[in-house]
């Protein structure tokens, strides 16, 4: 089950990587983060681990509810531009993932031995596609949505491949959400004073 | 002990809420209450605290007494912003709190036994900074400010990305220790996975680089330094560049005992590409600040690449002496530049009075220095880094290609040299002559700066411990 | 061999009735009055029973053609997967033949609209080429990462060995390829954000634009070959995404069958309400989407076993 979960976290965040639209970016990034708590979930079973149940929980509300919809709230309240075009052109784009993808497996052909290997190169893939993905927007929504995506591998790293990483960590992550939001409201109320 | 480091911090960070124009004057005071506890640990023997998670040892009460000195220079520096840019006194307040915040930050990072410590640190150090970008108003200052929001994030993310591969290739042997950096250098050889672990070497490195503005970022710190206001330059180069430059020391060492040759070549490449771009920018930047943070980068490369190859006591000497030139460089831009951005010409003429000529006397004095004339530290540190790569040298297998990758380097070296004789020369005698004024808080910071500077050429034997 | 003549039998006649389905439960859902299921046998009753003309221009091309454009769909409803497993089946055809046939029933087609050398069919047959290009490489590369989950090459095989070892430990390849699969069928059978069926708009029609010359007999050949193009895919995308229901007795399984079609068609109709139609040049986007997954799929198969 843990498979399909990050599958689909996987495709989502492709799926954003080809998008256009602003709000259709929100959307796929907390479906993105909704199938990566539903993974932390499914690994909390298996391990049964406290803290990993308590960070599902948050990914689940806060990055797959809470923020899509911060995110809405603030295009709308600056009038954001909707129309998000990538740089990348698509034709590129088309033969960039899947030599992303070919790397980052190959990446991890000395560790195939290893429990959690499909784990990390897919969290790696993941870290390289939202890197694309910051790089091949202009607009500063779409870079920060490729950051919270960027967190998101992360977070698949830290509870698949450490098998639960220490409080400290998860805790860190989610302390730095909280100041990128904050950090971009203040930057934008700047902007628009 | 460790505490009472963060007391003036935050007596500072909460005085910036109340109106700064009266206690503006004591907080250089409270500022260099700072050394006390610093000094302090210097004496004490190593010690761990918080279930190990923070530690004094040699290298951070060294690192720990660097700061110290830059951050209340800075801090006295801070005094006469009002008098070079124009600043809002909301904004001066501004300034002070998320200074203080940075500096906190930057200790934790420093101090850091775990790995998760010196990450929080850093993302403290690294989320501050954006506000202290943002207290100049200007839209270029903005707009670098998301750029620093953007590419200190994603070289954040990339460092803490890193560190889990390492925790993870740690953890089926060490268990939870597998997070502290002495734990992991003491059983090194248990490591469960080499291979990943040298992955997530190979992230936290490239985090690092770009947070240093090595090879394929070098111009967005020098855009930031252009854009904010100049103290901030020199908060970079005196206090965050050191924290990451601690923190690389420390993973490279690990690094080194698992497998030298990759981290050699890894570092060498890396180092070489560096220099070659940053030494052909330099050769074309038309002012201070843009110069001054490009050769921060030449300097880093130089600090790293002596750490690696085995040069400890030469990579410290030059860090230290780096923190200390390139901030007061910094801060002189404040005065060197009142005549408007791209006016290198004459920029070091025109200086009336004692406060005056003792400014010009330092600024040429620093100028020389960074360049390794002879009595500067830089020279020693850049003379012993060089015997240490050779050294290296001849005892590997690649004699030749190490051989040409140092002659490469100092052909690149020298490059950098010419275009900042040129640069003193031109400010030095050409252009014609205006008055400027110069404020008692930044020459005195530079004093500060300049002791300190003269007091790290009579501590050798102190800093030649901490690398053994 | 009885049921395996039902089987195609029930497919070709059930064909225009699921196409209505969809138009119907789409004019429910835009507060129409729902037009009837048999709605599509009418139309095919009323074209019979229309005269033949074929346009001066036309060669004996646009008489041969439509024969053309039905047969080979004819010819793959016979290697579709079986619905129950007392069913006869052919187990050789692999992903490379169905393609082949489906792209030589698309080749006709676009011969159709070049021959009567109007304007429109022009159009029709290069947008359809351009889209079919984009189509074929998704279409074996999920075929093939299909077969590599169900560890055989014949397509029919590979529905009954996904039926009965189903890959819970390849989910996620699994899951790429159903989706790039759907995209597939929305491209393929020219539903809405490729191309809208029910327009006669020429900045936009694809399939309507290179029938636009048809009438009667030959229009009602072609129109019978997009129902029964439209039950291929839909076929094979039940049989090798739900696999269930093939244990049960024929009669039972045939039901199973047809109600995953119609849940099927359900959700086309859902998305052909909620979306608009993409622009032409927006169309590779969508294409390289399930292009992109059918690669990752394969792909994730091989490298991770995931």
């Amino acid at each position: 089950m843990t498979n399909l979960f990050i599958g689909l976290f996987l495709s989502t965040l492709i799926t954003a990587l080809l998008t256009t639209r602003l709000y259709r970016l929100f959307l796929w990034y907390g479906l993105n983060s909704i199938f990566l708590g539903l993974a932390a979930l499914e690994q909390y079973k298996l391990l049964d681990d406290k803290a990993l149940l308590i960070s599902a929980l948050l990914t689940l509300l806060l990055k797959g509810l809470l923020l899509p919809y911060l995110f809405k709230l603030f295009a709308l309240k600056f009038h954001t531009e909707r129309n998000i075009p990538p740089k990348i052109r698509l034709q590129y784009a088309i033969l960039l993932i899947p030599a992303i993808l070919v790397f980052t497996f190959y990446l991890i052909n000395p560790i195939l031995h290893l429990p959690g290997k499909n784990y990390i190169s897919l969290s790696i893939a993941s870290l390289f596609l939202s890197l694309v993905l910051i790089i091949e927007h202009k607009a500063i929504f779409a870079k920060v949505i490729g950051f919270l995506m960027m967190e998101n591998a992360l977070f698949l790293l830290g509870m698949t491949a450490t098998e639960g990483m220490p409080m400290l960590i998860e805790l860190g992550i989610f302390f730095d959400l909280l100041m990128a939001v904050v950090v971009i409201n203040l930057l934008f109320e700047v902007e628009h004073a | 002990m460790l505490e009472y480091l963060f007391l003036p911090l935050s007596l500072i960070f909460v005085l910036s809420f109340f109106d700064v124009q009266k206690s503006k004057k004591y907080l250089p005071i409270i500022s260099s209450l700072v050394l006390v506890p610093t000094f302090m640990l210097l004496f004490t023997p190593d010690r761990h605290y918080w279930h190990d998670r923070l530690m004094i040892d040699d290298l951070n009460k060294f690192v720990l007494l660097v700061c110290a000195i830059v951050g209340i220079a800075v801090t006295l520096a801070l005094e006469s912003l009002r008098h070079h840019v124009k600043i809002s006194p909301r904004h001066y307040r501004r300034f002070y709190r998320f200074f203080a915040l940075f500096w906190i930050g930057m200790i934790l990072s420093v101090t850091a036994n775990s790995m998760g410590i010196f990450w929080v640190g850093l993302e403290l150090a690294t989320l501050s900074t954006v506000y202290m970008i943002k207290t100049n108003t200007t839209p270029f200052a903005h707009k670098e400010a998301w750029n620093y929001m953007i590419v200190g994030t994603i070289a954040i993310s990339l460092i803490l990305f890193g560190i889990i591969l390492i925790y993870a290739s740690a953890k089926p042997s060490l268990g939870e220790e597998a997070m502290l950096f002495t734990a992991l250098k003491s059983h090194i050889s248990r490591i469960h996975s080499a291979y990943l672990f040298e992955i997530g070497f190979a992230f936290v490195a490239v985090g690092s680089f770009i947070k240093m503005g090595f090879f394929p970022m070098n111009l967005w710190l020098a855009n930031i330094e252009r854009a904010a206001y100049y103290p901030v330059a020199a908060l970079f180069s005196g206090l965050l560049e050191s924290a990451i430059v601690t923190g690389l020391f420390r993973f490279s060492s690990l690094a080194k005992e698992l497998n030298q040759s990759h981290l050699i070549g890894f570092t060498y490449i890396y180092a070489l590409l560096t220099l070659f771009v940053v030494a052909f920018l330099i050769y074309r930047v038309k002012d201070f600040m843009r110069l001054f943070s490009l050769s921060g980068i030449e300097h880093m490369v130089l600090m790293l690449i002596f750490w690696v190859s085995g040069g400890y006591f030469a990579a410290l000497l030059h860090f230290a002496a780096h923190a200390f030139l390139k901030p007061a460089l910094f801060i002189s831009t404040g005065v060197l530049e009142s005549r408007g951005k791209y006016h290198i010409a004459g920029a070091l003429k025109g200086y009336k009075g004692f406060k005056g000529r003792l400014f010009q006397i330092l600024v040429a004095l620093f100028m020389l220095a960074i360049i390794s004339l002879p009595p500067s530290p830089m020279f020693f540190s850049e003379l012993f880094g060089f015997s240490a790569m050779i050294d290296l040298a001849k005892g590997s297998h690649h004699l030749l290609l190490m051989l040409f990758g140092i002659l490469t380097i100092l052909i690149l070296l020298s490059i950098i040299f010419y275009k900042f004789v040129d640069v003193y020369q031109t400010m030095r005698y050409e252009g014609e002559e205006r008055s400027k004024r110069v404020y008692a808080s930044e020459v005195g910071a530079l004093v500060l700066l300049a002791l300190a500077t003269l007091a790290l050429l009579g501590s050798f034997d102190f800093i030649e411990k901490i690398g053994g | 061999m009885i049921y395996t003549l039902i089987h195609i039998a029930v497919m070709v006649i059930l064909a225009p009735l699921f196409l209505s389905l969809i138009k119907a439960i789409k004019m429910w859902l835009l507060f129409k009055k729902p037009l009837p299921l048999l709605q599509g046998y009418n139309d095919l009753a009323k074209l019979l029973r229309k005269e033949v003309i074929i346009s001066q221009e036309a060669s004996q091309i646009t008489r041969i053609a439509p024969y053309l454009v039905l047969a080979p769909l004819l010819t793959a409803l016979l290697f579709m997967p079986p619905v129950t497993k007392g069913e006869w089946y052919i187990g050789f055809v692999d992903a490379f033949t169905l393609t082949g046939l489906l792209a030589l029933s698309t080749f006709f087609l676009m011969l159709i609209g070049l021959d009567s050398a109007s304007a429109f069919g022009g159009i029709g047959s290069s947008r359809e080429a351009f889209i079919s290009a984009l189509v074929e490489p998704g279409m074996i590369l999920v075929i093939f990462a299909l077969s590599l989950i169900a560890k055989n090459l014949g397509i029919a095989e590979a529905a009954i060995h996904l039926n009965t070892h189903f890959p819970t430990h390849h989910l996620a390849s699994y899951t790429f390829a159903a989706i790039a699969f759907f995209i597939l069928i929305l491209a393929e059978n020219g539903r809405i954000p490729i191309d809208n069926p029910e327009t006669h708009l020429e900045l936009t029609m694809v399939h309507e634009a290179m029938v636009l010359d048809l009438s009667g007999w030959y229009l009602a050949l072609v129109e019978a070959a997009s129902a029964i193009k439209y039950m291929i895919f839909a076929t094979l995308f039940v049989s090798f995404f739900s696999p269930f229901g093939i244990g049960a007795p024929f009669l039972i399984a045939l039901a199973i069958y047809l109600a995953k079609i119609a849940f099927l068609s359900l959700i086309i109709a859902l998305i052909e309400v909620n979306t608009a139609k993409l622009r032409l040049f927006k169309v590779p986007n969508l294409l390289g989407i399930a292009i992109i997954f059918a690669f990752l799929s394969l792909i994730s198969y091989y490298m991770l076993g995931a």
